[in-house]
């Protein structure tokens, strides 16, 4: 019967002692018990099969081998050297002070050298080595007079004051420059002349303009501002009674047309 | 010299700045670690990264290890456990539940595991040396659930004992034991119902 418990022992004791019995280390009267309660129990009885099966299968695993690089990776991400065995060996060897030192200078070089030794670096070095020669080449400077430079302050300061003035005479030389130059000072001396009535006489109209224009102001000064102006031309006929007779005699005397008199107003504004 | 004393031994000269003490802990227990990772995580990659993460994290906390609270391999098998929880845990979600049924590999025509296992093999309780029956077990151990499986594998492959594995696991000695013969019922459950599928 499904978990009936055995005469002898109850189900959670054969599982209690499942591992026992399957190590080999059950023995007496109670490994007699357990088999017998195996034999008898169903759920006991293929429980013990399956883990004696399960067991096994597990011990069909072996070993696995790591991988060869894995003791190398650790020691580097550890304590950061690959392995002891090679400095130990290293240092039961006698070397020369020459040795020490090149192997010193080699510790220190060498990340170094490794770091310029990979390609974009050398791709950068060659383009500034070759701009910088570029450069030299088309300002005209030889490295082969580099050697008879004067270094002192003053040589230096005087090398520059000379350069300075080189380069500006000779830019101020190149024909091109001067050509440039040339014309541009002929357009400047043929505009001149042109341009001053011309600008005088659009100051003088922009200056009206701005006295007449009353647009924008109230009517009253629209009025007030016509009425100012200087030098206004008045025709006879529209003069006074009283001097009219008089000035009609004087048109009709001689003058073809309606004499114009120019009479100017003074008014005083409040 | 006892192994513990040895490991206790190197160890304390490894704290105090010993390279080489600290290289021969990494040669003595690197395979055996290794293969407690191959076996919990199932993949040799993952393997490989915990198996340096254990000995970095062993690296910097060595100085913590009491010789008088247990052995040294007991440690150091604490320490890989811890690892492999967090990482579990980690990849919870990014784990496929790969299922002895279903393809092993991306392409979708690949035969299931089921049908790669030889139908001409010994019998399973012989002791099946084929490299494609020991990848079949490989793989129904990962089907096992994680406390089931770290336990049979600290028994079974690990050759530690109950108590060992009690102070390991943080659990009674009686839980290890049902665990591990739930482990290895299970396990066997599994294989055979891959075999009578093939048969």
């Amino acid at each position: 019967m499904p978990g009936k418990e055995d005469i002898r022992m109850s189900c959670s004791e054969f599982d209690a002692l499942l591992s026992q019995a399957i190590d080999g280390t059950l023995a007496g009267d109670r490994l007699s018990a357990f088999e017998a309660h195996g034999r008898v129990c169903q759920l006991c009885g293929p429980l013990l099969h399956e883990a004696e099966a399960g067991r096994s299968w597990l011990k069909s695993l072996a070993d696995v081998a790591p991988p060869d690089e894995l003791v190398t990776n650790i020691l580097l991400r550890t304590s950061g050297v690959a392995s002891t065995h090679r400095q130990v060996a290293g240092k039961a060897e006698p070397t020369s002070w020459v040795a020490r030192i090149r192997e010193w200078a080699n510790v220190i070089t060498s990340p170094v050298v490794a770091m310029a030794r990979q390609p974009r670096f050398a791709m950068s070095f060659g383009m500034a080595f070759f701009t910088l020669s570029v450069t030299l080449s088309l300002a005209g400077v030889k490295l082969s007079d580099l050697r008879h430079m004067d270094l002192r302050p003053s040589a230096i300061r005087r090398s520059y004051y000379e350069t300075s003035g080189r380069v500006v005479k000779y830019y101020e030389n190149i024909r091109f420059v001067y050509e440039i130059e040339s014309r541009v000072r002929q357009f400047k001396e043929a505009a001149a002349p042109a341009e001053q009535p011309s600008e005088q006489q659009n100051n003088n109209d922009r200056k009206n303009k701005t006295k007449n224009d009353t647009s924008g102001q109230p009517e009253q000064k629209q009025e007030r501002n016509y009425s100012r102006e200087g030098n206004q031309p008045v025709f006879a006929a529209s003069l006074p009674v009283n001097r009219g007779p008089e000035l009609a005699r004087l048109w009709r005397a001689g003058s073809p047309e309606p004499t114009v008199v120019s009479v100017t107003t003074y008014r005083r504004f409040s | 010299m006892e192994d513990a004393h040895v490991a206790a031994l190197l160890v304390r000269r490894c704290v105090a700045g010993d390279a080489a003490a600290w290289e021969e802990i990494v040669q003595r227990y690197h395979r055996r670690i290794y293969n407690l990772c191959y076996r919990f995580a199932g993949s040799a990659d993952d393997a490989q990264d915990l198996t340096q993460e254990v000995f970095i994290r062993m690296y910097r906390t060595l100085n913590s290890y009491d010789v008088g609270r247990g052995a040294f391999m007991t440690w150091i098998t604490t320490l890989t456990r811890n690892l492999l929880v967090d990482h579990f845990r980690k990849t919870k979600h990014d784990r496929l539940t790969d299922s002895l049924d279903a393809t092993a590999s991306d392409h979708e025509d690949a035969m299931p595991l089921g049908e790669r296992i030889p139908d001409g093999g010994p019998a399973p309780d012989a002791g099946v040396q084929s490299r494609e029956t020991k990848e079949t077990v490989h793989q129904a151990l990962q089907r096992l659930s994680p406390e089931l499986r770290e336990a049979v594998i600290l028994r079974d492959l690990q050759d530690m004992d109950y108590r060992e594995i009690a102070t390991v696991l943080k659990v009674p000695e009686g839980t290890v034991k049902s665990r591990i013969n739930r482990g290895r019922a299970e396990l066997a459950r599994l294989l055979q119902r891959t075999y009578r599928q093939v048969m």
